[in-house]
This record gives structure tokens, sequence and C-alpha cells, in this order.
């Protein structure tokens, strides 16, 4: 069987692995995240309870607030962050958010869009996958 | 996205470290959405509390300040997470507040106007219809595309002050005349609305509306702004909404085919069923409350003069606070007109330059926080720290007064 790859857009450039963190619902960092641990605290999340340090973080879109981009740059401040993230729709939150990240701290978070919802249940929740944002692809290592 | 000559050398640093760092930022985003130019804009509205920028919202201000970074146009703020004046009195910890305070003071240094509001269009900010400017603050910007007639999209924290430093903004969604075409109808034909109704009626409409604009019929005609301001603010609490048209109060819109071209919509009728479930989701219990919040987003002074005057003659329970929030401005007039001392003689308190949904509630000691903001309601309870109680001012003050 032919390994699983999806296609997106790179929105911010470079490649990470990780294990997958699949929310099928709107997501924020905000009053979402807590940045000491990692850990998804919002009651809304279908993910509540699980922690977002190392994964490769799918979700379709943002939500919320638009201090999102901080709360997750302080993620990164106290190394509890993804490794990469994944949506379908354009989450400014997380472009600004990797932006800073790099000119701040010197991380680069790999951002991907236009990755249907739909296709998120091809690849298994602590499955292994290799993003791209070079290429735009998502590549599932099993 | 296309930019000019000015703006590639500012890209590669040629106008300095603070400008190319801003250059990063919005051209990243205006790539990411599409955006063909960056267009100028006549004012931003940034972010710099503590709660949500946290230490590493320190390093980025800090950063910007320090590598010689400037607003380019006129600038507020926020409010910030703690009342700058009387802190210590509210209970906020030395190590908190010295955080905050080191956001302040980037901010002075870029240049930044020492207004701290949410509600900055009733203070310190005031462009015109048509003025492109980037805000951050969704309830603000519910009110400059709608009400005022400016142009702005919710700015993201972090592109807020690469805005105000560059006066550049990415030219996308509600900068462009197609984006702002209403594609779903609201019609309230309820009467006698009470505070509570507003922001209900607003929730409702943001919850439906997706990423849609939408048109709100049926608002009593003598509205007032704060009215609006509150309804707006819930709306975007509630979803991605940067805009209602509202027929009559628009600039452009005066009726439902104004606001949506003449194309024919779906249209919704806002029920009493839709607000009281509306409520319901809102309001997680029944306790008794330790801590009344009024003013997310801030009051105006009209707003803190009727508050007074409900309050007059009456006593706040023990073991229950109010705080009532608002701009540094508004709190200085409610001073030299009496608002103040009539508030205080109640039990109550009016906290300035900060507001609840941004202050640290639960380190304050708050468990049980009763309110008629939509947004407070919205914000606090997705924590699932504290429990609201959501309610009109009328009953709260039936409630918590003697």
């Amino acid at each position: 069987m032919n390994p699983v790859v999806l296609k997106g857009r790179g929105l911010m450039k470079g490649s990470a692995k990780g294990e997958a963190l699949i929310s099928q619902k709107a997501f924020t960092f905000a009053h979402g995240v807590d940045p000491s641990n990692g850990n998804v605290t919002d009651i809304r999340s279908d993910i509540r309870g699980s922690n977002v340090k190392g994964k490769v973080l799918f979700y379709p879109f943002g939500k919320g607030s638009t201090t999102a981009s901080a709360w997750f740059l302080e993620t990164v401040r106290m190394g509890n962050h993804p490794s990469a993230i994944v949506t379908e729709g354009v989450d400014l939150s997380a472009v600004i958010g990797s932006v800073m990240a790099k000119l701040i701290y010197g991380k680069e978070i790999p951002v991907v869009s236009g990755v249907e919802r739909s296709r998120y249940g091809e690849i298994a929740s602590g499955e292994a996958v290799l993003v791209n944002a070079d290429s735009g692809e998502v590549r599932a290592l099993s | 996205m296309h930019l000019d000559s000015t703006e590639e050398k500012l890209l590669r640093g040629e106008g300095g470290e603070a400008k190319q760092f801003a250059m990063e930022i919005v051209t990243n985003v205006g790539d990411a959405v599409g955006a063909d130019s960056l267009v100028p804009i006549k004012s931003a509205h940034v972010l710099a509390h503590y709660s949500s920028l946290h230490d590493a919202g320190v390093d980025v201000l800090e950063r910007f300040a320090e590598s010689g970074g400037k607003f380019s146009v006129p600038t507020s703020v926020d409010p910030a997470s703690i009342d700058l004046q009387n802190w210590k009195s509210f209970g906020i910890a030395e190590e908190y507040a010295r955080q905050q305070f080191r956001l302040c003071d980037a901010y002075a240094k870029l240049g930044g106007m020492r207004c701290w509001t949410c509600a900055q269009y009733q203070v310190c900010n005031f462009p015109k219809e048509g003025d492109t400017v980037a805000w951050a603050e969704s309830s603000a910007v519910v009110y400059a595309n709608s009400v005022l007639g400016s142009r702005s999209n919710k700015i993201t924290s972090g592109m807020d002050v690469a805005c105000a430093i560059l006066g550049l903004t990415p030219r996308f969604g509600m900068l462009n005349d197609e984006k702002r075409v209403a594609s779903i109808a609201f019609k309230v034909t309820l009467d006698r609305l009470s505070d509570l109704d507003y922001r209900s009626i607003g929730f409702f409409v943001g919850r439906m509306s997706g990423s849609r604009v939408p048109v709100l019929l049926g608002l009593p005609t003598g509205i007032s702004s704060d009215q609006v301001k509150h309804l707006g603010a819930a709306a975007a609490a509630a979803g991605p909404v940067t805009m209602i048209h509202l027929p009559g109060i628009t600039p452009g819109t005066r009726t439902l085919s104004d606001a949506t071209r003449g194309e024919e919509v779906e249209q919704i009728e806002v029920t009493r069923s839709d607000l009281a479930e509306v409520e319901s989701d809102l309001n997680q219990t029944s306790e008794a409350p330790d801590l009344v919040a009024l003013g997310v987003p801030h009051l105006s002074v009209n707003e803190l003069g009727e508050l007074a005057k409900v309050l007059e003659g009456r006593k706040l329970k023990q073991g229950i606070k109010m705080y009532a929030y608002t701009s540094s401005q508004a709190n200085d007039m409610a001073e030299r007109t009496g608002i103040s001392a009539t508030i205080e003689a109640a039990g109550a308190r009016i906290s300035h330059s900060t507001d609840a949904e941004i202050s640290p509630l639960k380190k304050m000691g708050f468990n049980v926080v009763m309110t008629n903001s939509a947004k407070l309601a919205e914000i606090v309870s997705s924590e699932g720290e504290i429990r609201i109680r959501y309610d009109s001012l009328k009953r709260i003050i039936e409630g918590v007064t003697n």
C-alpha cells in the first residue's frame, strides 16, 4: 500500500517530523493550550487533555481571540510547541506565531494549509508524519 | 504579494531591524491570505496585556522597541491586565505587575497613545468613513466596520504592532468592497429589549453567521452607540464576524438591499427562544457570585452614570465584589462628576485601564463571576476555571445588593 500523502500549501517553510495530533474542530491556543506544559485545556476542544509538544498538530480552522498567536509564541518560548501545524483554512495565528518564533527564538515551525479536514482520517492519531512545507506535503511515515 | 521598491528595501533591512521584522510579519500574512499589495492605514490599535502576551510578548514588544521601532500612525492599545493606577489595591502580585509594566514601557517607547481601552473609538481613536485602519480587538473591528464605516480586518497579535510601525497593512478581506456585502439577514421583531437582549442578539447573530457578513434588521431606531458596542462585541465573541450591516446606522446601508447589493439572502428571525438558548448556553451556574464584572467591552462615562443611578441608595451584599471596567479617561470624568463617589458608596468600584477578561481573575481569588457581558462569559468559560452567571443588569443588581 502506498503511504498516505496529503497535499497542501506551505505558508511557513521548513520541514518537521512528529506524531500526528488531530482535532476535527476549530482550534485556538488562546485560553486553549497551557503554554507551561503544552496541554490542550479548551473545554470545547475534541483533543482536550492531549499535549501538543513535538506533535504535528492538525486542525481545520483557527477560532476565537486574535491573541492566539501570542499564546502560541509562549508555548514556543517554553519549549512546548508543536513541531508543525497543518490546517484546512488559513489560520493567521499560526502564521504569525511561526514568523515570530523564527525571528525571536530561532525556531522553525512549518505551517501548511489547504489540507481538507475530510482527509485527516487517513492518518491515525499518534502516527509519525513528516511535514515538508516547501513542497506542501504531509506524509505518513508508517 | 507585490511590494514596491521602498517596501522591498524595508524587507531587506535597509530601514532598520524593527521595520524588517515588521515586514517579515506582514509579507508572510499577505502571502498566506493572497493579498495583492500593502496599503496605507490611518490608525492602529494593538494589544499589550500580559495575560495573553505572556513573557514571549514582552520579548516581542521589547525587541521592536529596542531595535528602533516607532509607530508611524496614531496608535491606541487594548486594556492592560491590571489597573495601571490602583493595581495593588485590586490584589495583583508585584511580579505580575512588573511584567505588565515592561509591556507598558515598551509600548510607550514605540510612541503609542496611553489610551488603554477596548472601546478606543469612544475615547481616543477616531477614524472616519472610508479610512483604512489596522485594529486588533474584535469588538472594536466590528464597530469600525459597522458603525464608523471605516475598514479593518481583525488584526492578530504581533501583526498589529507590525502594521502600526509600517503604517501599512496587507489588502485583503474587509478592505475589499466585495467582502463587505451581506449574505445572511437577521430580523428582530421583539420589543422592550433589555441590556442582556442586545448582547444575546449579537451573540446569536455571530454564532449563526459563521464567516458570512450579516445584516441585522429591526433594531430600535433609538439604539445607542453603547448598545451597538455591546451587541457587536457579543457577535465577535461568538464567531469570526467583523462587520454587521445595521440599516440606518452603517454608512452606505439604509436598507436590506443596500447591505446585500440587491441579492436575495437567507433571512432568520431572532426569537425569544433563540435568546433564551444563548442565555442558557452562557449561564453555567446558579451559585452566588464572588465578583460582578461589568464592562466588557469598557463602559462609557454615560454607562457609568447609568450604573451610578441604579446603585444609588443600595449596598452591595457581604462577600461580593462589583467592578465596573472603563478607560482612564472615562474614569477621570466619572471622578469629576461625582459618578465614582456614588458607585463607591454602594460598595462597588471602578477599575480603569484594564478589563475583566484579560485580568488574572482566578489569581485574584474569584471562582464565580456574574456579568451581563456575553463576551466575558464566552471567553472565561472556555478556560473552565471560573464559572459564569450571565444575567441582565437589573437582575444582577437585585440579586447582589440590599
